[in-house]
């Protein structure tokens, strides 16, 4: 029976993103490699986060009461080696035979796995599998699918900032400002949780909500900037 | 190009439904919550001559039930924990119950917050209410302590985590859906092991020695007053067994007994032309088994010297009267002479002592009270104890209902005081002529503070003989108390009469699950699936048009189909 609710969440977990990756044109064009060395370069970059994160942070000993804006500011800063690492996927891998559409949704769609298997695969097979049944997994699930849209729709982002060269100047500010907004979004969950001591169903709701609008801005803005190729 | 414009606007519809179902989710999320953790206390388990009693297991892993007959008929009982807070029980019920040998998942027990021995603080109305609720404890403990119940039975204490569980669980039972796998509910858990035997339990006598003074030095030449106090306890569950008034009260008694006497034989002045002897005295409930190897181990000499033994039982609840319980017949001169003393001092105080004479059987292996050991062997003694008749064997010995509420700090000092004083007049030759030693403003006073304190350790502290090691916190902290009073203090191990024979696993923590059903994770499932096959159409519908999903499933390309 606890076996059955792991698998259910790992449903929800994973199951979107190997949705995305068969349904769209990704899977014809054969992409798998691109998402894999983007998965990589998460991971790196990851690490580096880690690392600079277990450098500079204060451990807190009761962390989840309180919302610091300096340690919460010093995070979203490294939140952007994230962006970095981004960047480095997006522009210095060779993706030959791949339009610049199919890239950034492959390396959106690596990134996201990878940062779903490296946050959630684990809390999921010790906690779901427990004989305590809680919403906690099926909302992570949630969390998961919203990651999803984020990572593609920053990948989007980038992909205009870095490899557009041609886009109008007055929607230039804009994207910064998505990219930034989507960038700090773990600090602005994590605001949200510990500064206004939201529940967990509220944060992932508004996780959904503020994903699919920056899904529809990020769509605008490419089509936009698309316009004077046309 | 064309493709990545649309792929974006996909995302949009796709996402209402997750957004509906995270509402939905929002508004169940209520009444679930985190694991519950509690701590539970098993009820003793013990062989007596061999017969098995008490409750036999020790692992719980059922579904919660409240009542018996929540469940219909048809419904088997034996894979259900039943939940019973005390304070509802039907005595009469779960008597018919355990007497016809029903089968059952597990029994909790939930008794009131203020059976709790660490509650001390908590205020208690010494109200009708309360010792209803006390003589109510005490007949299930008789009852379950008794019986030979095959199934694990544990008392835990009620809270609001708990008091939660069980409202949830009798609504569940009240709406007619018994938790099954089937139907989700809460489990209650709790790991343990078997229980195993131990092996050997050691007692532990503890003596206290006060020599007396005697000009040319020797004082084992002189007589010797015993005052003795067993400490251990024996109840339902022996975690919780701490006896605040059996016997607690009567070691409280003698520490301070001991204190007062030690101030008095500090000085040559005042000291007494008789040795004091202090025992703390372990396996009482079993037929004061410690006392009879301690009585034993001593050389005879000693054994002849005792002038008279005083057992101090009982002292700690409310009342104006005490019995001073003899085997001898009351005509015996030591006798008259120990109620004489007693009696005398208690006039002074406003207190009642009566003479209770019972006669040893000595074909019969019971031992009612402590003195009788004394007797057995020709030692004059007697017991003072608030009552009026020996307890059976494994009662009155620190039940659930004995805890800080019923006793009260000022009967034991008026029993202090009794005691002292007689035994002090006894020493100085002072009889009948109203001498007070021990009176509240001199300097032998009996200290309130020191009594309290004592009291309220012992009233934490559970003192269940087998459960307690040789070098046991309480038994070392008693040594060095009575080695502050006492010239001498020794130590004695003795193992337990074998007809005893004991189990641990004595607490442990249970664990209080909320299980979904196997039916909503199907529902889950179901949700889930069409989520994800949604998602998949719009995704092709919006990046491929409509007719490259309908040719998916009219020769559907073996390279997709393996993704999907």
């Amino acid at each position: 029976m606890t076996v059955f609710h792991f698998f259910n969440c790992a449903i929800l977990t994973f199951g979107p993103h190997a949705v995305y990756y068969s349904a769209t044109p990704l899977s014809e064009y054969d992409t798998l490699w691109t998402s894999i060395k983007s998965a990589v370069v998460y991971l790196f970059t990851a690490l580096v986060k880690l690392v600079c994160l277990a450098t500079f942070l204060n451990v807190s000993e009761s962390e989840s009461d309180n919302f610091d804006p300096y340690q919460e500011l010093l995070k979203a800063l490294f939140g952007f080696i994230e962006v970095a690492g981004l960047y480095f996927a997006l522009t210095q891998l060779t993706h030959r035979n791949i339009s610049q559409n199919h890239k950034f949704q492959a390396v959106g769609l690596g990134w996201a796995f990878a940062d779903s298997v490296l946050h959630r695969l684990v809390p999921l097979w010790f906690g779901a599998r427990g004989l305590e049944f809680t919403w906690d997994y099926i909302l992570q699930g949630l969390e998961a699918n919203a990651n999803l849209v984020f990572s593609i729709s920053l990948a989007a982002l980038g992909s205009l900032m870095w490899l557009r060269k041609n886009k109008p100047k007055t929607l230039i500010p804009i994207i910064y400002a998505c990219a930034g907004i989507v960038a700090t979004m773990p600090t602005i969950t994590s605001y949200l949780r510990r500064g206004l001591g939201w529940h967990l169903p509220k944060v992932v709701g508004f996780e959904l909500f503020s994903s699919l609008l920056i899904a529809f801005i990020s769509w605008q803005l490419f089509v936009a900037c698309q316009r004077p190729s046309n | 190009m064309a493709n990545s414009q649309r792929r974006p606007a996909a995302l949009d519809p796709v996402y209402y439904p997750v957004v509906a179902l995270a509402l939905i989710l929002v508004a169940c999320v209520d009444f679930c919550d985190a694991v519950t953790v509690v701590d539970v206390y098993r009820l003793v388990q013990y062989d007596l001559s061999g017969v098995p009693f008490g409750s036999r297991l020790a692992t719980l892993n059922h579904h919660a039930g409240s009542s018996f007959f929540a469940s219909s008929s048809t419904v088997d009982l034996s894979r259900t924990v039943l939940m019973l807070p005390v304070r509802e029980l039907d005595l009469d019920l779960i008597k018919e119950y355990i007497g016809q040998g029903k089968l059952l998942g597990g029994l909790l027990l939930l008794l009131p917050p203020q059976f709790s021995p660490e509650k001390v603080e908590t205020a208690v109305g010494r109200d009708e209410d309360f010792d209803l609720l006390r003589n109510k404890v005490s007949e299930l403990e008789r009852l379950l302590i008794h019986a030979n119940i095959p199934y694990p039975v544990y008392f835990a204490f009620e809270d609001d985590n708990i008091n939660a569980v069980l409202a949830e669980v009798k609504r569940n039972d009240a709406s007619g859906q018994p938790a099954t796998a089937t139907t989700g509910g809460y489990k209650l858990v709790v790991a343990a092991s078997d229980p195993k035997k131990i092996a050997s339990p050691t007692i532990t006598n503890i003596q206290g020695w006060l020599p007396g003074l005697k000009p040319d030095g020797d004082s084992s030449q002189l007589p010797t007053i015993a005052i003795v106090a067993s400490y251990d306890t024996f109840g339902a569950a022996p975690a919780l067994s701490v006896g605040s008034d059996s016997n607690g009260s009567g070691v409280v008694a003698l520490l301070e007994i001991a204190r007062l006497f030690s101030v008095l034989y500090s000085n040559p002045k005042t000291r007494g032309r008789y040795n004091l002897l202090f025992g703390l005295t372990s396996g009482g409930p079993y037929n004061f088994n410690g006392t009879q190897k301690w009585l034993r181990s001593f050389d005879q000499r000693l054994r002849e010297s005792i002038d008279y033994a005083i057992c101090l039982n009982s002292l700690g609840s409310l009342g104006n009267e005490l019995h001073l319980h003899v085997s001898k017949p009351p005509e015996n001169t030591y006798i008259q002479q120990i109620f004489q003393g007693f009696s005398s001092v208690a006039e002074e105080s406003g207190l009642q002592v009566g003479l209770k004479h019972k006669k040893i059987n000595i074909s019969s292996p019971r031992v009612a009270w402590e003195h009788e050991q004394f007797s057995r062997l020709r030692v004059t003694a007697a017991t003072i104890s608030e009552l009026s008749t020996a307890p059976e064997l494994l009662e009155g010995t620190g039940s659930l209902s004995d805890n800080r509420h019923s006793v009260s700090e000022a009967s034991i000092i008026r029993s202090v005081k009794l005691v002292a004083e007689s035994v002090a007049r006894h020493i100085y030759s002072q009889e009948g002529k109203g001498t007070n030693i021990f009176a509240d403003d001199g300097s032998l006073a009996v200290n309130p503070s020191y009594v309290r304190s004592w009291l309220d350790l012992l009233s934490t502290t559970s003192r269940v003989a087998p459960f307690l090691s040789k070098s046991d916190p309480l038994i070392m902290a008693l040594q060095k108390e009575l080695a502050d009073h006492t010239a001498e203090v020794n130590v004695q191990h003795e193992t337990l009469d074998e007809t005893f024979t004991f189990y641990d696993s004595i607490s442990g923590r249970l664990h209080v699950y909320q299980v979904a059903s196997v039916t909503f994770d199907l529902l889950l499932l179901l949700v889930l699936g069409s989520y994800l096959i949604t998602l998949f159409s719009f995704l092709v519908i919006t990046t491929r048009g409509l007719d490259d999903l309908i040719s998916l499933f009219r020769r559907p390309p073996s390279r997709k189909v393996k993704a999907v």
